[in-house]
């Protein structure tokens, strides 16, 4: 419609009062007292002008408003109603709200890096000299870093502390393009050993242990023996990959045995690419140089393939299906949510028949009166939501400090504007969707009805009662899905936990130690501080201590090329690879690692003595598939041009589920501490086993080792039965989340179902009056209520099924001994349910029974 | 809506005020001033129509497409906006006329015959 102007209907209304004074003086009065009397007939002028104004510009924002106003008096007016919507909204919003701001902050928001997509990873451990000619040979990369996370001494302090430093190469902060909070970074000028030993220390080391002294720069720190001068502070705000570390330096100088060979393997490298290069470009290019570098260098570069990888998906690679399924999961229980709201409103709408029969009879339209509830459901979800974004909130928090160690959050997790946009989109589409259907069918009646009605007792109409029961098996269903998939997960851990893992774990307390390479470079002097604190713990009264080089579900695992004594000569660089274990003689029988074949370590086995090795039975399947391993001879594959050390195989040993229950165990050698002539291999776990709580130890046993070294920090203190646990702190995560989910949508679900057949048991008051006063009993009453109800449940149960049955394929990773269809756990949720079903009707179903008939007949 | 009492005779209820001006306009196109005497006339002198809130009646009347409106000049020469039935204002009467029909039975009903 054009618009019409101001002025116009200001001169409509002066002919109005014009042609009034008019008619006036027609009956006698005087032309004054005419135009008095038109004005005054008019009322007020200016005012009609107002809601012209009004009218044009917000027709429906005023009946937005008003219809605003009145629904909050009415739910002012219903409490209960009111309060139990919005806490049901409020569990199902803040359910979402809070596994989409993890999703947020793990898989949508931007990393925190200057153009984060520029920058790729590579999926494997690169070495520096493969990367130093990567970097002269390719052009597709802006720049490239790589960094080696390790542990490194610090002395300054009161006692000695262990801090996680990062060690860089290359041009690692360029690539992620990260600036100093003061004085700079480590660069590549920093690899030249003479330019002294620097480091970079992060905000929270120098606010910590520095005082956040302003004059930091140029102080100088020991670490692990040598004197570092600090060059920079690395800001708080900055988070890297692998991070965080206390301290950064330069990977050449901290590492100048390994850093410079070609076959160690233990950089993550990371790059920038060019503006404008694709990662497939710049793939295949590396592939190129792959190729080259296998001709250059056969023996470290055979077979080595570079697969480059975006950053994000590097980050979020294992926590993207599990955060998926319990997106899924939040995502039915606002479902279920949204089925009570719809019930509670279905109630609520057909007690305020006589209401709207009112309004309606008033001249409001069938369009007016649904509007009107649909924006008193909008502003319960509304309400809903803003209390579930409270509860996303602490949600998010409970998650966070759930997942502490969690390496993949590069990006704080917290409420941002997205994670508000999407709750109040969930909330405003909740209120809307769910509130429609109800307010429908309160509006679909004709006035005469409604007016003549009382508020209850009459029966309900057919679409009424065909809606509450689609509402109850869509709620059994939703939360069968929901169970079963909680059941996979149950089922599945406990399989994890009664894996039997091949060693006793109880009473057994561990603590790893570094020896720092200032002071222990060399191999006799590493044997001697072994070998006096082996015999100081084993002095302990009922204490038997041994080491290890890899401790079994701790995470870390070394795997080193290998040759059998007898077999043909494979080429240098393809000898098979197999799990290093490096132990002190008791450690087998301590943890009681059971012996297949062959004998243990024993005394005999000396320094000076024949080489021995111990192998486990996966080792025997895969090298020995027909025959003894013991007696053969094993070396770890020589440098080019030396002679294999062998070792002779004594005994086999049982297997060990070294990577947590979920992975088998693979082919392993154990050789002896007391005759390595590794130098390098300087780390241990001290394992010691007494008859006391490991907790009580630990104090003794630190003592004793400072005893010998007062430097020495020893890190990783755990009893050996918390490192089990901690191998199953993932699958435990995703447990406790969709079990809680679970949980809460059984809880919602049940109240929901009591709610919808309650209220259905309670409109039939008349019908079961009648019934009992012509002769049914009130069991049969009982009888005909609970078998209803679990007739609708027998068919939410079936639909759940079937639903269950297409949505846990998708978990199929997620779970360990147990398969996505796995009967026996949909067996017990269907049962679960069917109880729920019961109770939920047989209560209701036993106080109507109770009513004497001719009470419920009279109650109106 | 102001309510300011004036004498003895009915005001209008929102909602019906519509009904009435539709109905009016069943007689060709008048002016506001034609259709608030008209609705006291035909109804007999009991129902009053309050000239300031007709104006916004028929604004919405108009937003809803019942009714058009163009000015024109009365028959005693003033020039005054004229306000005519469209065919979806002729539906609606329809509508609302048969629906406050079964509404002032029903209203009867429940008030039951009269008492004196």
């Amino acid at each position: 419609m054009s618009r019409r102007s101001d002025d116009d209907f200001a001169s409509e209304i002066e002919a109005h009062i014009a042609l009034e004074a008019e008619r006036l003086r027609g009956e006698g009065m005087s032309a004054d007292d005419a135009l008095a009397a038109a004005r005054r007939a008019f009322g007020n002028a200016t005012l009609a002008r107002e809601r012209f104004h009004e009218s044009r510009r917000t027709l429906w924002w005023d009946d937005f408003r008003r219809d605003s106003l009145y629904g909050l008096r009415a739910l002012r007016k219903s409490p209960g109603f009111a309060s139990v919507a919005i806490a049901t909204l409020a569990l199902g919003i803040g359910a979402n709200s809070a596994v989409f701001s993890v999703i947020q902050a793990v898989l949508l928001r931007p990393l925190p890096f200057r153009e984060p997509d520029r920058i790729v990873g590579v999926t494997r451990n690169q070495s520096l000299p493969d990367l130093d000619d990567i970097a002269a040979r390719s052009g597709s990369f802006e720049s490239i870093g790589a960094v080696h996370f390790r542990a490194l001494d610090y002395t300054g302090g009161d006692a000695p502390v262990q801090l996680k430093a990062g060690l860089c190469a290359l041009r690692y902060f360029e690539v992620f393009g990260v600036r100093a909070e003061r004085g700079r970074l480590i660069g590549p000028e920093d690899d030249l050993a003479r330019a002294g030993r620097v480091v970079v220390v992060s905000h929270a080391f120098w606010a910590d242990r520095m005082g956040s002294d302003p004059g930091v720069l140029g102080r100088t720190i020991p670490l692990s023996g040598e004197p570092y001068t600090i060059v920079g502070v690395l800001p708080a705000s900055v988070r890297l990959p692998g991070a965080p570390a206390d301290v950064w330096a330069s990977e050449l100088v901290v590492e100048p045995r390994d850093a410079p060979a070609r076959d160690v393997h233990i950089l993550h490298a990371f790059m920038r690419l060019k503006r404008g290069v694709s990662i497939e470009r710049a793939q295949s290019e590396l592939h190129a140089i792959d190729r080259w570098l296998e001709q250059a260098y056969p023996d470290e570069n055979s077979g080595r393939r570079r697969d480059l990888e975006p950053l994000r998906e590097m980050l979020v690679a294992d926590s993207r299906r599990a955060l998926l399924v319990l997106f899924g999961a939040v995502g039915l229980v606002l479902l279920i949510a949204c089925a009570n709201f719809a019930g509670l409103q279905l109630a609520r709408g057909s007690s305020r028949r006589r209401e709207m029969a009112i309004r309606g009879a008033l001249g409001a339209g069938r369009w007016r009166l649904v509007r009107q509830m649909l924006t008193e459901s909008v502003l319960l979800s509304l309400l809903g939501g803003a209390a579930g974004l409270g509860l996303a909130h602490l949600g998010a928090r409970a998650l966070v400090s759930l997942r502490a160690g969690s390496d993949a959050r590069l990006v704080p997790i917290r409420i941002d504007a997205v994670v508000f946009a999407f709750t109040a989109v969930i909330a405003a589409g909740t209120g809307l969707v769910f509130g429609l259907v109800p307010a429908l069918a309160a509006s679909r009646l004709d006035p005469q009805a409604g007016l003549r009605g009382g508020s209850g007792g009459q029966s309900a109409s057919g679409r009424e009662v065909r809606l509450r029961r689609a509402l109850v098996v869509s709620e059994i269903a939703l939360a069968l899905m929901l169970l079963a998939g909680a059941g996979l997960l149950i089922r599945s851990f406990r399989n994890l936990r009664s894996v039997e893992p091949g060693f006793r774990a109880d009473h057994v307390l561990t603590m790893r130690l570094e020896l720092p390479e200032a002071r222990y470079e060399e191999l006799s002097k590493q044997r001697l501080f072994r070998s006096r604190l082996l015999d100081s713990l084993n002095a302990l009264p009922g204490v038997d201590a041994a080491l290890v080089s890899e401790l079994p579900m701790d995470g870390d695992a070394l795997t080193q090329h290998f040759v059998i004594d007898g077999r043909p000569p494979v080429p240098v660089g393809e000898a098979p690879e197999v799990l290093s274990r490096t132990v002190t003689r008791k450690y087998l029988r301590l943890l009681q690692i059971p012996l297949r074949a062959g004998r243990d370590f024993e005394d005999r086995d000396r320094e000076d003595s024949p080489l021995v090795a111990i192998v486990n039975q996966s080792f025997v399947r895969a090298n020995f598939p027909s025959g003894s391993a013991v007696g053969a001879r094993v070396s770890w594959a020589p440098d080019p041009g030396k002679p294999p050390e062998w070792m002779t195989i004594v005994g086999v040993a049982g297997d060990v589920n070294h990577f947590g229950p979920a992975r088998p165990e693979e082919p392993a050698v154990y050789d002896l501490y007391e005759q390595t002539p590794r130098r390098w291999k300087r780390w241990m776990f001290v394992v010691v086993r007494s008859p006391s709580e490991p907790a009580t130890l630990l104090r003794e046993v630190t003592a004793r080792i400072w005893e010998l070294d007062r430097q020495l920090p020893p890190t990783n203190i755990r009893a050996m039965s918390e490192v089990v646990e901690g191998s199953t702190e993932s699958q435990k995560f995703n447990l406790l989340l969709l079990g809680a989910f679970a949980v809460l949508a059984l809880a919602l679900a049940s109240i929901g179902v009591y709610g919808l057949i309650a209220y259905s048991v309670a409109r039939r008051r008349r019908e079961i009056g009648v019934r009992m006063a012509l002769g049914a009993t009130s069991l049969a009453i009982v009888e005909s209520i609970v078998f209803g109800a679990v007739r609708l449940a027998a068919a939410g149960a079936a639909i759940g099924v079937a639903g269950a049955l297409l949505v846990t394929r998708l978990m199929t990773k997620l779970l360990f001994g147990v398969g996505p269809r796995d009967p026996a756990t949909l067996a017990g949720v269907v049962g679960i349910l069917a109880l729920v079903a019961v109770i939920a009707s047989w209560i209701p179903a036993r106080s109507a029974a109770r009513v004497p008939p001719m009470s419920a007949l009279r109650a109106e | 809506m102001s309510t300011r009492e004036r004498d003895e005779r009915l005001e209008i209820l929102q909602g019906t005020l519509d009904l009435l001006i539709l109905r009016t306009l069943i007689f060709g196109p008048q002016h506001g001033h034609g259709i608030a005497l008209a609705i006291q006339r035909t109804s007999a002198e009991e129902l009053l129509v309050e000239h300031g809130a007709l104006y916004p009646a028929l604004q919405r009347l108009e937003e809803r497409r019942w009714i058009s409106a163009k000015w024109g000049t009365s028959s005693n020469n003033r020039r005054a906006r004229f306000y005519a039935l469209t065919a979806a204002g002729r539906r609606q009467l329809a509508k609302e006329t048969s629906k406050w029909k079964r509404l002032a039975a029903a209203i009867g009903r429940v008030l039951g015959p009269e008492e004196a």
